[in-house]
């Protein structure tokens, strides 16, 4: 036990509404969001050409008033699995790399566990379903959202949930959300065929998703990171 | 705890400086002193002081090491220490509930 004058600021009320300031400043010193989302972004945008100039496949099912078609790439179960588990390492690298030139550790450890053992699972999740014939029979609607979930942009959304709750950010949480509901409503095209243009639209959809909100970020965190040491 | 919610604070934590050390400390992994001496404007033999005290209590430990060529030392919240921050803040929100409801002036009938 320790005996000292008593100071202005150990008042209750202004003692509670301190500690919560310098809590609050400390979780904006540490957000670095817009690093993730950008890396996420370039692999999403880097995806396309990939899934364009590999091999891909057109499932199709006969339903009332048309057809359902699942389209997949070769590059799905080799491109997004190596580039999501190394962008995790990148931005783990990098988020340990800032924290100890600002002097202040930062949870990060928690999200490149989830995003990567998000990949591992969902990827074995999406080759059930490739090699299932009872698998996604019905795509559309409702029924269809397990296998929108065994996703690359599902992964994805899964740890940026991991993110927000790590970085505390109501803001991550949001556009998370958004970013997961891209990624499970369902697209519908019309008439397909083989190699369609369209074939690339959703991950172009949760590419700008991601970039955009990336930029938001990075604009947002500016004032921060300049004052940073 | 019981009676006045002033008795259930612990002197060691219900201190500007050492709450504010401990409540950065919750926020990271842990946190380097030169981190600490900046954000909470104090001078480094004053804050190794306050972290004198608040490792003798057991609720932080002090990791001294090197960053390169660099000397650096560590700050990182004990079990102890959370338990006594969420302490801390549990009183001080009993206390300000407390004096809230004694300086609210009794209601006359309409």
């Amino acid at each position: 036990m320790t005996t000292e004058a008593a100071h202005p600021g150990d008042e209750p009320q202004r003692l509670l509404s301190t500690t919560r300031e310098l809590a609050q400043r400390v979780r904006k010193q540490q957000r670095a969001t817009w690093f993730p989302l950008l890396v996420l972004a370039a692999l999403a945008f880097a995806s396309i050409p990939v899934r364009r100039y590999s091999g891909h496949h057109l499932d199709c099912l006969a339903v009332p008033g048309g057809r359902v078609c699942r389209a997949y790439s070769d590059a799905d179960f080799v491109y997004w699995p190596i580039a999501l588990v190394l962008a995790y390492v990148v931005i783990a690298a990098f988020y340990i790399r800032r924290s100890r030139a600002r002097g202040i550790g930062t949870r990060v450890r928690p999200y490149a566990i989830a995003g990567i053992i998000a990949v591992v699972a969902l990827t074995g999740v999406a080759l059930w379903e490739l090699h299932s014939p009872s698998a996604g029979q019905n795509l559309m609607g409702l029924a269809g959202w397990p296998y929108r979930l065994a996703s690359p942009g599902a992964a994805i959304g899964l740890a940026l949930l991991v993110l927000a709750w790590a970085e505390r950010n109501r803001a991550l949480l949001l556009l998370t959300l958004a970013y997961i509901a891209a990624v499970l409503v369902p697209i519908t095209f019309g008439p397909v065929g083989h190699n369609p243009p369209w074939y690339s639209l959703p991950l172009a959809l949760q590419g700008t998703v991601l970039l955009l909100g990336g930029i938001g970020f990075a604009l947002a965190q500016r004032p921060l990171r300049s004052r940073a040491p | 705890m019981t009676g006045h919610p002033a008795n259930g604070l612990d002197d060691t934590v219900h201190q500007r400086v050492r709450l504010g050390i401990l409540t950065i400390a919750h926020e990271a992994v842990r946190v380097e002193f030169s981190y600490l001496r900046s954000n909470l404007e104090l001078t480094a033999g004053n804050l190794s002081q306050h972290l004198g005290v608040l490792e003798s209590a057991g609720l932080i430990t002090i990791e001294k090491g090197y960053a390169g060529k660099r000397a650096r030392t560590w700050v990182t919240l004990t079990k102890a220490g959370q338990a006594a921050l969420a302490e801390e803040i549990t009183q001080l929100k009993r206390l300000i509930s407390q004096i809230e409801r004694a300086g609210t002036p009794p209601q006359e009938p309409s």
